[in-house]
């Protein structure tokens, strides 16, 4: 067996569990859902698989390159996901951050990413390449967790009517709330694995702990945006729409850390 | 002096202050740091001049960045200490002079009557709040008492760790800016250099890369040893993300270079005409050789990666031997029998460019420089506060997410045998669940034995 073959397989299984949570969420009837979970979950052990074997084969960390950090962040998404659903019993999330997996899945297939296993460069021989990178994905996970969630929040609000229930299964509160949950898991793994963790490997590899290098001050950005989030919601008491919004521009700028940084601006992580 | 104070309190300037350092930091994204003069007149024109004055090109070191920052400390000093202060209060006094209406108004509460004379349900109470891992004070008024339990209380002070844990680090990073110490040292093999700032000295013994099968460079290792009067006190290997440590001075494999300056060169002389008689001379950039017949040759210069700049002068590309070229020149008795370059890897272009033409033809066969280390050496007593500061800042995080304070209030009163009971909670994160747990407790205190 090889990652070769499991990648596209666990890619055809998170597509069928997709569609399961989308017809769940047309249709209204929950016992979809439970499938696509399911679905979400077998696709996530062959996954697990890929990425070890790719372990194997490459002999370094799964996310080196830019194939196989989107594979990692895919990765990252569905556990995301799946403990998500598991913690608060909700499922109308899921068909979309399947869909953020799927688009994930397509970039990392397309014939533009280079999937060859190259050896590792000095810089990133190091056990802190394992805790930096997947605490920070993990994190940014969840952050993709708060912005769906903030999303639907915005759309939901739009739909609702003064004095009308919804017919929905999540009313704006719980996405609301949701939203919030995710970032309070998500905000303390970012801190550790991208900046903590970050600031402990830049000290030894590069020998400062923080150079201003254009990574660095985005990861920081996207640091200021969820403490602003944080502040304004639990301070002064925003909630509903400024709250998603804030929510909705961190994701972005954690976005553009993860991804625009390495195309936009040059800088010295040039290889990740 | 106390509206200063009170504008610094206020969290919407932290919001403001944070909003601008982060557009602060995005526009220092976007306009390259720390280039020449040059690079920012070919890139923004006109414009160059602004940006410079403004110091957007230099701007995570700038005076008004710094000045954000301290405003930024200020702020957050003050809005923690300002809202400690309450806290502090509430985790050593537990509150214990509240009235039943107060409890009443709270989110989570309760009101029953309890079949149990006042000493057997205040007894029940306590036990119960024991068994959840709460810790209470109590006190008697005329009617009744009053029990205050809580439990997890240095929950509350998460976001003051997360504060400090800032401020730690921003100190560190102003001790590092003031006080750090910097510096690359190229290193030869067998040469000992003094290491400045320090009282010691450090050596290279050798220095190798390592490759991997593709021709790809796996790591460079440099085995250094630290001198101190002419003592060898420790000899350690480093490589890429394995410095070395002494004193408080880090030795970093950082680069390594070529020197091209003083290379040994391998030169094939062919007379051209009559017999051909070949010969190979060996000879150093900067020598002057004499060969038989009052035939002398020099090595003028050597080239690694041979171009002609715009200008349309030699120079170097890289100091990588990409393009190896050496210019020579040989005569006879002060006349010119040769003059130009000689490239190793096209060794015809002599013979092809005859305005270089003579009696002779030479070929560069062989060229060696050395290879040195380039070690950062760095001493920055800031780096004990930013890891102090990561500790304290995930510390506080975890308190503030994952250590949810609860509080109960509970008052009983006696009447006639019964108890009136009258309880209340707080919880600072984490609601449903405490409400699940004043449930349960409410209904254990209620039951029947």
């Amino acid at each position: 067996m090889k990652e070769a073959t499991l990648f596209p397989l666990a890619f055809i299984i998170y597509i069928i569990s997709a569609i399961l949570y989308f017809a769940s969420n047309f249709t209204r009837r929950e016992k979809l859902a439970a499938h696509g979970s399911w679905l979400a979950l077998l696709g996530f052990l062959v996954h697990n698989l890929a990425l070890i074997l790719r372990t194997i084969e490459t002999s370094h960390a799964p996310f080196t390159n830019m194939y196989e950090s989107l594979s990692f962040l895919a990765w990252s998404m569905v556990l995301a996901l799946l403990i998500i659903e598991k913690k608060f019993k909700v499922y109308r999330l899921s068909a979309y951050l399947m869909l953020i997996v799927i688009a994930l899945f397509a970039l990392a297939s397309s014939p533009l990413m280079p999937k060859e296993a190259t050896p590792l460069v000095p810089a990133l021989q190091s056990y802190w390449l394992w805790l930096h990178v997947s605490v920070t994905l993990v994190g940014e996970a969840f952050f993709a967790i708060a912005f769906i969630a903030s999303l639907l929040y915005l759309l939901a609000e739009r739909k609702q009517k003064p004095g009308e229930q919804l017919s929905l299964a999540l009313s704006p509160e719980k996405l609301d709330s949701l939203s919030y949950r995710a970032v309070a898991i998500g905000f303390p793994l970012f801190t550790l694995g991208g900046l903590v963790f970050g600031m402990v490997w830049a000290n030894v590899a590069w020998g400062s702990y923080w150079s201003w290098d254009p990574k660095e001050v985005w990861s920081l950005i996207t640091w200021f945006v969820f403490a602003l989030y944080l502040h304004t919601r639990l301070v002064m008491g925003w909630k509903g729409r400024r709250s998603a919004l804030i929510a909705i521009i961190g994701f972005l700028a954690a976005l553009f850390t993860y991804f625009g940084v390495n195309y936009l601006i040059s800088g010295l992580h040039s290889y990740a | 002096m106390s509206s200063f104070i009170r504008f610094f309190t206020s969290v919407k300037v932290a919001i403001t202050l944070i909003i601008i350092l982060t557009v602060a930091s995005i526009i220092g994204t976007l306009i390259p740091q720390g280039r020449s003069h040059q690079e920012y007149w070919l890139h923004y024109g006109q414009l160059a001049n602004l940006l410079e004055k403004l110091q957007l090109t230099r701007l995570y070191h700038s005076f008004w960045y710094l000045a954000l920052l301290l405003l930024f400390s200020l702020n957050l000093i003050i809005c923690t200490l300002v809202r400690l202060r309450p806290k502090l209060k509430r985790a050593l006094r537990p509150f214990l002079d509240f009235k039943p209406n107060e409890l009443v108004a709270l989110r989570f509460h309760h009101q029953f009557n309890l079949s149990l004379p006042l000493t057997s349900a205040h007894q029940k109470a306590k036990e119960i709040l024991k068994d959840h891992h709460y810790r209470f004070r109590e006190k008697d008024d005329e009617k009744g008492v009053k029990i205050a339990a809580r439990k997890r209380i240095f929950g509350i002070f998460g976001s003051d760790v997360v504060h400090l844990a800032i401020l730690t680090i921003l100190a560190g990073g102003l001790l590092s800016g003031l006080v750090s110490f910097r510096t690359d040292l190229a290193l030869h093999p067998k040469q000992t250099v003094a290491v400045p700032q320090a009282g010691f000295s450090v050596r290279l013994d050798s220095f190798e890369t390592e490759f991997y099968p593709n021709g790809q460079v796996k790591d460079w290792k440099s085995t250094l040893t630290i001198v101190e009067k002419d003592k060898e006190i420790l000899t350690k290997t480093i490589e890429v993300n394995h410095p070395l440590n002494y004193q408080g001075f880090m030795f970093y494999q950082s680069a390594y270079g070529w020197d091209w300056d003083q290379a040994s060169l391998q030169i094939l002389i062919k007379q051209a005409s009559g017999q051909a008689e070949e010969k190979v001379v060996k000879i150093k950039v900067g020598e002057k050789m004499a060969l038989e017949d009052g035939v002398e040759i020099e090595a003028l210069r050597f080239l690694p990666d041979f171009v002609l700049d715009e200008n349309r002068q030699p120079s170097t590309r890289s100091l990588e031997p990409n393009n190896p070229a050496a210019l020579v020149k040989v005569t006879r008795s002060g006349e010119s029998l040769f003059s130009g370059w000689l490239f190793a890897r096209f060794p015809d272009f002599s013979r092809l460019h005859p305005g270089s033409s003579s009696a002779l033809t030479l070929e560069l066969k062989g060229y060696s420089g050395s290879q040195y280390s380039v070690i950062h050496v760095s001493r920055d007593p800031g780096t004990w506060l930013i890891w102090v500061g990561c500790f304290l800042i995930m510390l506080g995080l975890g308190l503030a997410f994952y250590w949810p304070t609860y509080e109960i209030r509970i008052w009983l009163q006696e009447e006639a045998g019964k108890t009136t009971i009258v309880a209340g909670g707080l919880a600072t994160k984490n609601r449903e669940n405490f409400a699940q747990e004043l449930e349960t407790i409410i209904s254990s205190l209620r039951k029947k034995k």
